[in-house]
């Protein structure tokens, strides 16, 4: 008999992050973490592939790539030297929700790369060259993703799932949407979205919060914020419309993914989704590993994923299989989701899923760099901070019979999304 | 109990049991995490040529449980209390960890080991999980990149099992018995070729204590098939590989070299450095010159991989089928101007701090530092992994010349190019 024990989980005390709002509107986070001569960055700002037009798609990617390679002050290749000599890691990234800046340094090199990661923040130059450059290599990025079996179902899955919504697409944008796209473009996203009223900085390792507030403010202090007010953000609702989409590859695998429409963050199921997520899909003992791969045989690689999202996010469930199994997998993966409508988890279940899901998310904030990351992103999810506890709190309260209920209200039909060779994809589709 | 080979600068203690159990605690005391990870020496290598395969699979059947323990016990046990787990398999060695918070290492730990001295390896778990491993297989050649490394070690190796597939061939795993693995585990999975890392926030007597009470009944080994291993002896001319995959979008270019093994460990540390100059960061020379100057390469990238008796060191890039062939002619070029003109001090700070300062962010966690002396302790002896930053910096101008002369030559390599084959 498995004794199941109740897990209280460990959270990062609130006392050891500490928070300020400079003047201009730059909220500073500041966590303290003698152990190791480390500090990491994360500068986060609400200028994801969200706020892009649609026919401007890869627009905050393609500013991620350009914006370390040039400024006022320094070119390209001095912008690469000053980091590299030091040893340090600085780059940019574009998510769909937010735009990154992350750096990380041993602590007595921090200020310096602050200022540096400051310049290329408020005065990039954008030259033509560069941006030439980075548009070529996005496209033939945007052309690999097809040699890979799991991001063309997860493409095609995405586009059905939502349409004309940003997410549809990734944020590298597609080739027609890219090729478009002009240092004018850059500029002007950077003019409108990189400004202090919008803009987060997350800073952990070894370092007094006394001395964080103070860096930040020499740093980026004195940056005012235009007087026009952030534009705001419309986007089409996105409506439930569940089909299948396949895609004929020569592959030695098929690739099943079905989808189904779920929770943003701030809406009331998300909990519930989140644990039900780990109950099928995380690890070694999930339901699908267990009923899928151990018990039948039939995957290596078997899982589910629900990701934190600002608007409507995804519920997805997926299994790569030997080509003649296309039709069980669909089968298998469906039912093991559906089941949840139907049949409640047991006391043992629920807590077992419980102690899980607390227990890794204890575990993914040890280093510096998560918890710079972690914290930083759930104040530009404008979460704050303390969604930290909430969070936690509210996974513990999810009761059996509320996690059927949420399911029942988004388990109904999935997209289907299906990716392996013609013939395997034919007959398979009797299922679907 | 146990004898303590300790050296003082080394921050863990290493102590063997009466058995000939390695084991290797270091206490961080502001952590409530711990983890275990335990290495041994069971990898591709320890393999017969016919069983290729099986210390991957082996890998896979340590989890489906013992006479005392059904399978899926030990995940739920682990995962239950919001831990993970995982284990993996290279030619060196294949190790299995867990990571827990402090307060259930003794519910976790004597599980682990029961799982790996006593695995049953049932006869029709062996069977479903053969089925898995084929589709680890398959969705592995659905990867271009890993078709294309394989071919490469495949190529430079011809002599040396570092040649031989991981995860072996459909046709070979079908022709292996449970008796056959359960032989391969009782000969290799025995305290003398066993190191159990423990790194966190528990104390050495109460790690110690645990590990020795639950590595304890070792099943007696049995006579096993052995491997060979003989050396590779070293390239002597441009050996080739053209191969058109389907589905490619990029060509990729893959080249690589013979480097030393774990007893030269200062020349490793010192191609570690020459990877790095070459194509570490936006302003290493390959970077620079292929992806931003010239604008010939999509992604260029240079890695030594250290193994215990002969390392890797390659050069891969991604790049459009049409730059291929001068792509490579440059390289050629560029390390035959690495082995005649002397790099600037400049150049070699930057490489030594960046590889010093990259250590430091790859010891941050108790997993990467368990991680990091077991598979010292493994290749070679765990008190050396310390010694990396030292010896980076310890590198002079003329030892890069040198080094590019003895172990990068433009004349003698392996390449492997993927082309894409549009029909």
């Amino acid at each position: 008999m498995l004794q199941v024990n109740p897990t209280v989980t460990r959270s990062q005390p609130m006392s050891l992050v500490h928070r300020t709002v400079l003047d201009n509107g730059i909220v500073v986070l500041a966590i303290e973490n003698p152990a190791a001569d480390i500090i990491a960055g994360r500068i986060f700002l609400s200028a994801g592939s969200c706020w892009e037009p649609r026919e401007k798609a890869g627009l905050s990617h393609l500013l991620s790539a350009v914006m370390t390679k040039g400024t006022e002050q320094l070119s390209s290749m001095e912008i690469a030297e000053r980091v590299e000599s030091v040893g340090a890691s600085l780059g940019a990234d574009a998510s769909t929700d937010y735009f990154q800046v992350s750096l990380k340094t041993v602590s007595a090199d921090f200020g310096e790369m602050l200022q540096l990661a400051g310049q290329l923040l408020r005065s990039p130059t954008f030259p033509e060259t560069e941006v030439e450059l980075e548009r070529r290599l996005t496209l033939q990025d945007i052309r690999s993703q097809q040699e890979q079996p799991s991001a063309i179902a997860f493409d095609q899955l995405r586009q059905a799932m939502y349409a004309q919504h940003p997410y549809a697409l990734s944020t590298l944008g597609t080739e027609a949407t890219v090729s478009q796209l002009s240092r004018a473009d850059l500029q002007q996203f950077h003019q409108t979205y990189f400004r202090p009223d919008n803009m987060v900085i997350s800073l952990a390792g070894r370092i007094t919060a006394a001395d964080a507030v103070d860096l930040v403010e020499q740093v980026f202090g004195d940056w005012q914020p235009p007087t026009a007010p952030l534009p705001v953000l419309n986007l089409p609702s996105v409506i439930s419309q569940p089909h299948p989409k396949v895609a004929p590859q020569e592959t030695q695998q098929s690739m099943v993914m079905l989808g189904y429409l779920g929770s943003a963050v701030q809406e009331p199921d998300y909990a519930a989704l989140k644990l039900l997520n780990t109950y099928l899909g995380n690890g070694l003992s999930s339901r699908l590993f267990v009923e899928l791969r151990e018990k039948r045989g039939l995957a290596y690689e078997v899982s589910a994923f629900y990701p934190t999202r600002l608007h409507t996010s995804q519920f997805v469930v997926y299994m790569g299989t030997a080509p003649e199994n296309t039709a069980i997998a669909i089968e298998g993966l469906r039912s093991e989701v559906e089941r949840l409508c139907n049949t409640e988890l047991s006391i043992d279940e629920l807590q077992a899923s419980k102690n899980k899901l607390l227990g890794q998310y204890a575990l993914g904030k040890q280093t510096n760099a998560q918890l710079a990351q972690a914290f930083g992103w759930y104040e530009i999810l404008g979460l704050g901070i303390e969604f930290d506890t909430r969070f936690q709190e509210s996974v513990n309260h999810v009761t059996s019979e509320a996690a059927q209920q949420t399911a029942c209200r988004h388990f109904l039909k999935p997209y289907l999304s299906l990716v392996g060779p013609e013939k395997a994809l034919n007959t398979a589709a009797s299922v679907f | 109990m146990s004898q303590t080979l300790i050296s003082s600068k080394f921050p863990a203690d290493i102590l063997k049991l009466e058995n000939g159990l390695t084991v290797i605690h270091q206490q961080i005391p502001a952590t409530p995490v711990v983890v275990v990870d335990v290495w041994v020496k069971a990898g591709a290598i320890a393999e017969p040529e016919e069983w290729c395969g099986m210390a991957h699979f082996l890998e896979h059947m340590i989890f489906k449980g013992t006479e005392r323990l059904a399978p899926g016990v030990f995940d739920a046990v682990i995962e239950n209390r919001g831990g993970v787990t995982n284990a993996a398999t290279s030619h060196d060695y294949a190790h299995f960890f867990i990571t827990t918070a402090v307060q259930y290492l003794e519910d976790t730990l004597p599980v682990l080991a029961e799982l790996l001295l006593n695995a049953a390896i049932p006869d029709d778990e062996f069977l479903r999980e053969r089925d898995v491993v084929l589709e680890e297989i398959r969705s592995c050649h659905d990867n271009p990149d890993f078709v294309g490394f394989q071919a490469l070690t495949q190529s430079i190796y011809q002599h040396h099992p570092y040649g031989r597939p991981i995860l072996g061939t459909e046709a070979q795993l079908m022709e292996r018995s449970p008796e056959q693995m359960r032989c391969f585990h009782r000969a290799h999975y025995q305290p003398e070729n066993i190191t159990v890392v423990i790194v966190g926030g528990v104390a050495k007597e109460t790690a110690l204590e645990l590990v020795n009470r639950s590595f304890q009944e070792f099943s007696p080994p049995t006579a096993c098939p052995l491997s060979e291993a003989d050396a590779e002896p070293p390239l002597t001319e441009i050996r080739r590989q053209e191969l058109y995959l389907p589905r490619l979008e990029q060509a990729r270019l893959l080249m690589g070299w013979i480097g030393p093994g774990v007893d030269q460990l200062r020349d490793a540390y010192g191609l570690d450095l020459l990877s790095i100059l070459l194509a570490g960061g936006r302003s290493s020379r390959l970077v620079r010159e292929f992806r931003e100057e010239k604008g010939v390469v999509q992604d260029i990238s240079s890695g030594f991989s250290l193994q215990r008796d002969s390392s890797l060191f390659t050069i891969s890039a991604c790049l459009e089928a049409q730059h291929l062939e001068r792509v490579e002619a440059l390289i050629r070029d560029r390390l035959y101007q690495l082995q005649t003109t002397p790099i600037s001090e400049v150049e070699l700070q930057r490489c030594q701090r960046l590889l010093c300062n990259d250590y430091a962010f790859s010891t941050e966690a108790p997993s990467q530092l368990a991680g990091l002396y077991g598979y010292y302790h493994t290749i070679a002896k765990a008190e050396v992994a310390v010694t990396y930053p030292e010896k980076i910096q310890e590198f002079q101008l003329s030892d890069i010349q040198q080094l590019a002369q003895q172990y990068l030559s433009p004349q003698y390599y392996a390449v492997t190019v993927l082309h894409p084959s549009w029909w």
